[in-house]
């Protein structure tokens, strides 16, 4: 198999140009993630080899002059940090120059809310040999002991993971999650607007802000309706975060029974879980300029071929986006090819 | 039955689409249009806004989804975190007629999809559907009196709460049986591909959710794009009358690429009048002129056939009732190029 530049000429077009306030919906399956091809959007966005633009015949306008905000809730830092400089893309030091900003959403989304100093001082406390970090604790607010449970597998925690988190502790926001319904779903958008608004603070003219928001379905599944949140609020959030934007990129699950358990024409009664996952699913596919679905193929597994990647037109799409289905393989190494059916 | 009811149906379903589509007479003031994510209501949204620039009617966008206002709308209204109340007033505040201005000026109110408004959970118990679209058509201030129709989107294939009450009518029918007109909207070439299952008897495909295929949300693919054929919408129209009569017919929109904005004419046309959707039939237009071929002359030549026609035949013959014995006679009478021999000719 040839091997092909980190972004192949097929899917260069799909993931370089954004329309202004255009939304695209990228839907994965267990068997076909979409981590490669979130990866690829920041890639497109932030790589700064103007050559390989050149190369596949793309203005020079739409390399360089992006920004960057990631909001994951089901990936921490260290998983697209590493990931990325596989690309050969170093987020932190993007993150320094002010491109990228990355929001987690998972580490601490339901641990009380503290300060990120205070948080390694828990275990401190315990153990003896984390002593060194003491001078944390000077932290008025925090007061040990309302930490959560789940500050107890960070006693396991050890210097080299508390040295990172203090790197870590410029670069990323942590969301927190408190409260109920509509406003709680408030504060995280204030969070994230917050960190917005301050990569807009740095922006030049021309400079467009791309929000990719992974796997929101996350924060949905672990909340649900006993919490006052259903697929409408969760769609209003994605489209309040917008307003911010210049453009955005969802990802979703799309496995079977989440979409289809709830339709009308399944036999079985709904859980709460499928059906406002396939809500939100298909109300934000409606809202979609394009909609990019991901999974494995029919006929089984093969040696070249990791899944199918089809590429439609969503609801609020226009006639500029040009449909198509292309098999993709991402080799061992995380390189990606991607070529048509028939072709290799 | 066919030709005949078609010509009928031309004239009149035609016109009644143009009217529903054009807002005149305020035909149909609440409008249901059904989509799906096969066949989205975007192109139809665009085309009421077209014809309402066109007519110089004011149209007010309700954005449960819509993020920035398209071309043509006068009025933008956003309903994310609003109360149905607050919309309501916020699109009466849209519009002042002026005093002076024609009284019959028109309005447009387009609701981008209800879908949000039905299951969202801010709602409270007191939320009544009904009167909640009833405040748009008929607002309570008489000063504002406008013709107003309203066009609502429903996304069929968003699933809804459970119904908090089981003996209240789900929002769908409550919809269905609110609206003048209901629009259901299918790809062109979904249609055509069921079809030809169909004349073939082969069960129909299904496309995109309904095929239940795993992560797959969307099943359109335009294979035809730019082949010129099989692009449009296919609107199944069902309207109710002031009579109560309902109408339904199939109609097929065009994309928008095929004519200029500033179209008057119809564009609309029946589905049943498509040639992709409806083969003009090969064998019937061809059969009247033509003679199997044949070396020998199988036709009558004008002569013949008066001659033909002529001839009585025996059984009429026997039916005047001459008497027992009669039946049997050879008839025949001679025509000139008869050569008649004596002797072996009897009659």
């Amino acid at each position: 198999m040839p091997s092909q530049p980190p972004l192949p000429p097929l899917l260069a077009p799909y993931l370089s140009a954004q329309p202004e306030a255009s939304l695209t919906l990228v839907s994965s399956i267990l068997g076909a993630t979409s981590n490669w091809l979130t990866l690829r959007f920041l890639h497109a966005s932030l790589s700064t080899s103007s050559n390989l633009n050149a190369s596949l015949g793309l203005g020079e306008s739409h390399n360089g002059s992006k920004k960057v905000v990631l909001v994951s809730f089901l990936r921490g830092w260290e998983f697209w940090r590493a990931e990325a400089k596989r690309l050969g893309l170093d987020l932190a030091r993007l993150a320094d120059k002010k491109q990228f900003a990355f929001v987690d959403g998972l580490s601490e989304l339901f641990s009380a809310p503290q300060t990120v100093n205070a948080m390694p001082s828990v275990p401190s406390i315990a153990s003896g040999p984390t002593r060194t970090s003491l001078p944390f604790r000077s932290q008025p607010g925090a007061v040990p002991g309302r930490g959560p449970p789940s500050a107890a597998p960070a006693l396991a925690m050890n210097n080299d993971n508390l040295a990172r988190s203090q790197t870590e502790q410029g670069i990323v926001k942590k969301l927190h999650f408190s409260g109920r319904g509509i406003a709680a779903l408030d504060a995280l958008e204030r969070d994230i607007a917050s960190v917005i608004q301050l990569q807009k603070s740095s922006m030049e003219d021309g400079e467009e802000l791309l929000l990719i928001i992974d796997q929101p379905d996350f924060l949905l599944a672990a909340t649900g309706p006993v919490m006052g949140i259903g697929a409408t609020e969760m769609a209003e959030w994605v489209s309040g975060l917008q307003q911010h934007v210049h453009a955005t990129i969802v990802t979703l699950a799309a496995d079977s029974p989440l979409i289809h358990n709830a339709s009308t024409s399944g036999h079985q009664m709904a859980t709460p879980v499928e059906s406002e996952h396939a809500a939100f699913a298909i109300s934000l596919a409606h809202r979609a300029r394009s909609v990019m679905q991901l999974r494995t193929l029919e006929t089984g597994a093969a040696r070249d071929v990791s899944g199918v990647l089809r590429i439609s037109r969503g609801g609020g799409a226009d006639d500029s986006v040009e449909e198509r289905e292309l098999l993709y393989y991402i080799q061992r190494d995380g390189g990606l090819s991607v070529f048509g059916r028939g072709e290799s | 039955m066919a030709p005949l009811n078609l010509s009928h149906r031309r004239t009149h379903n035609l016109l009644l689409i143009s009217k529903l589509l054009s807002l005149r007479d305020t035909a149909s003031p609440l409008t249901l249009l059904q989509d799906s994510l096969e066949q989205p209501a975007t192109p139809l949204i665009k085309e009421y806004i077209r014809r309402a620039k066109l007519s110089k009617v004011h149209v007010t966008l309700i954005a449960f989804e819509t993020l920035k206002a398209p071309d043509g709308v006068d009025a933008f209204v956003s309903a994310r975190h609003k109360s149905p109340e607050n919309i309501v007033k916020e699109v009466a505040a849209a519009y002042q007629p002026s005093t002076s201005a024609a009284p019959s000026k028109r309005r447009l109110i387009i609701i981008d999809a209800i879908n949000p408004l039905l299951s969202s959970r801010r709602l409270d118990a007191g939320f009544h559907l009904p009167t909640f679209l009833g405040s748009f058509i008929a607002p309570a201030s008489p000063t504002a009196k406008a013709d107003t129709s309203l066009v609502v989107t429903y996304h069929q294939d968003v699933p809804g709460l459970p119904q908090q009450n089981p003996y209240s009518p789900s929002p769908l029918t409550m919809l269905t049986y609110l609206a003048t007109s209901i629009i259901t909207l299918h790809s062109f070439s979904h249609i055509l591909a069921q079809k030809a299952a169909r004349d073939r008897s082969l069960v129909a495909p299904v496309f995109g959710l309904k095929e239940e295929q795993e992560g797959v949300l969307l099943g359109r693919l335009d294979k035809l794009r730019g082949t010129n054929a099989a692009e449009g919408i296919v609107l199944e129209l069902e309207h109710r009358r002031k009579s109560g009569r309902g109408v339904l017919e199939w109609y097929l929109l065009p994309p928008a690429s095929r004519y200029s904005p500033q179209q008057v004419k119809e564009i609309v046309t029946l589905l049943d009048d498509n040639v992709l959707y409806n083969p003009p039939m090969e064998l019937d237009t061809n059969a009247g002129d033509e003679e199997p071929k044949s070396t020998f002359e199988l036709g009558l030549t004008e002569r013949q056939r008066r001659e033909r026609e002529g001839v009585v035949l025996p059984y009429f013959d026997a039916q005047q009732g001459n008497g027992p014995g009669e039946g049997g006679r050879i008839l025949y009478d001679m025509g000139e190029e008869d050569d008649f021999d004596e002797e072996e000719d009897e009659i």
